[in-house]
């Protein structure tokens, strides 16, 4: 009888200890689904993986990305579960600092917790590298921490449309849901943003002139002449896979990489469910150029 | 104004007259040049968005992946040729970095006439698991060089 309550023990305890910290397998996929968290690897400057240093040019200056590895001085080997849920879902760091938005956390603050663990795992998993955390050159008022609770009280929660009521039952738009808006996190790229870098709502996923790196993030919404309206559903399950568009032409920039590394490795279900998802978002008009800002319709 | 003055003006006048009708015959044949290889590199696109129907609608027509791969291919190894001069000013998303790197364009242009050539050879195999992998190796291929050498989208000549 003794016996059996000492396995009983043990067994609940390891089951406690696995929950605890996340399946790593499953977190390689989580990861993957992130885009592959190409921002935290300076692949130009033949950087190691997830080292940090990429430099991510915004309009409010350069930031570089952090280590993410579990190096414990240099990177994040010494978070607990929870100081890396804090960091994912508020954007606070240990020691109650504030991370700038450019880290996409109001987005990945919609993972649930035991996808946030599984992910805190992969990374985990993956070689720690000692490599020091570049100083940010963003100029003032953006590049000072102090006022970013005012920023998340202004800009948190992320704010989705609502679906349209034939499709909220649906789980595979729910997935898709879950995909774009939380592990995905387009909105940080494909939403343009306002002169606070809060993201403007009423152009969800239209497209944004000032994208990471300087980057154009072209109009994903399901508008016909500026968005992806022209397009079927499979012609986004393909460019999700292998990187081209029905023309042909293959992505650029930060997308090819996040394909690469990330959503090219999803499987056709989860990249049916973005898809359909983007199916069902408001359409705007706005063709994004270098001079499209603060233009567009729904 | 003497008689040798009058025709040293003459001479320099119809001097001046040719060279500036010649000026946009020189442009016109650089935009013949630039035009041309746009159509050389569109064949391309056009051949994978037909690679991508078949594959993202599983049409019945694996087996046409190989002339659309071994087009690619046979398009990619012109890529020297139809590239050769040296013009990056214009509507032209070529970048000066082509000519700047000669040797290396050539290559990046060869690694993807191999991947078409992989693919078709995968295709012809029939066996379309591996015809997924294969398409992703030749978009890598593409996107090698693109990113060298292509102008980015923010400074392309279709977005002025």
């Amino acid at each position: 009888m003794r016996l059996f309550a000492c396995l009983l023990l043990f067994a609940l305890f390891a089951s406690v200890s696995a929950l605890a910290e996340g399946d790593a397998t499953r977190g390689e996929y989580l990861y993957r689904a992130a885009g592959g968290c190409g921002c935290h690897t300076d692949r130009a400057g033949g950087g190691a993986e997830l080292a940090g240093g990429r430099a991510m040019k915004t309009p409010f200056g350069t930031f570089y990305s952090t280590n993410i590895t579990a190096d414990a001085e240099t990177g994040i080997g010494r978070w607990s579960d929870e100081d890396f849920i804090a960091a994912m879902t508020r954007g606070v760091a240990p020691h109650g600092r504030h991370l700038f938005p450019v880290f996409p956390y109001p987005s990945f603050a919609g993972m649930t917790r035991a996808d946030l663990l599984d992910l805190k795992a992969y990374l985990f998993a993956q070689p720690a590298v000692r490599q020091p955390n570049r100083p940010h050159e963003v100029w003032p008022p953006f590049g000072w921490r102090w006022p970013l609770p005012v920023w998340k009280w202004l800009n948190l929660p992320l704010s989705v449309p609502t679906l349209p009521p034939a499709r909220r039952d649906d789980p595979l738009v729910a997935r898709g849901s879950y995909l774009v808006n939380a592990l995905g996190h387009c909105a940080e790229c494909h939403t343009p943003r306002n002169l606070m870098g809060g993201l403007r709502n009423g152009l969800f996923l239209a497209g944004s002139s000032d994208g990471p790196e300087g980057e154009l993030a072209p109009n994903i919404t399901p508008h016909k002449p500026t968005g992806l309206g022209g397009w079927s559903a499979r012609d986004i399950t393909w460019l999700l896979e292998s990187g081209f568009k029905p023309d042909g032409d293959d992505v650029q920039g930060l997308m090819a990489e996040s394909i690469e590394h990330g959503y090219g490795h999803l499987t056709l279900q989860d990249r049916d469910a973005i898809a359909a998802y983007l199916g069902t978002i408001p359409a705007v008009d706005r063709k994004v150029s270098k001079s499209s800002k603060n233009k567009g319709r729904k | 104004m003497n008689a040798a003055t009058r025709m040293f003006m003459v001479l320099s006048l119809a001097t001046l007259f040719t060279l500036a009708a010649g000026i946009p015959l020189y442009a016109q044949n650089d935009q013949a040049f630039i035009t041309y290889r746009q159509k050389v590199m569109s064949s391309n696109g056009d051949n994978m968005a037909a690679i991508g129907e078949i594959m993202k609608s599983s049409l019945p027509m694996g087996k046409n992946i190989v002339t659309h791969a071994a087009n690619i291919e046979q398009t990619m190894l012109l890529a020297a040729s139809a590239f050769e001069k040296n013009i990056s000013a214009g509507a032209t998303d070529s970048k000066p970095e082509i000519w700047a790197d000669w040797k290396k364009f050539v290559s990046l242009a060869e690694a993807a006439a191999d991947k078409a050539s992989t693919l078709s050879k995968v295709a012809m195999s029939g066996d379309m698991a591996a015809v997924g992998p294969a398409v992703k190796a030749l978009g890598g291929a593409c996107g090698d060089c693109h990113k060298e050498f292509r102008k980015p989208k923010e400074e392309s000549y279709k977005n002025k």
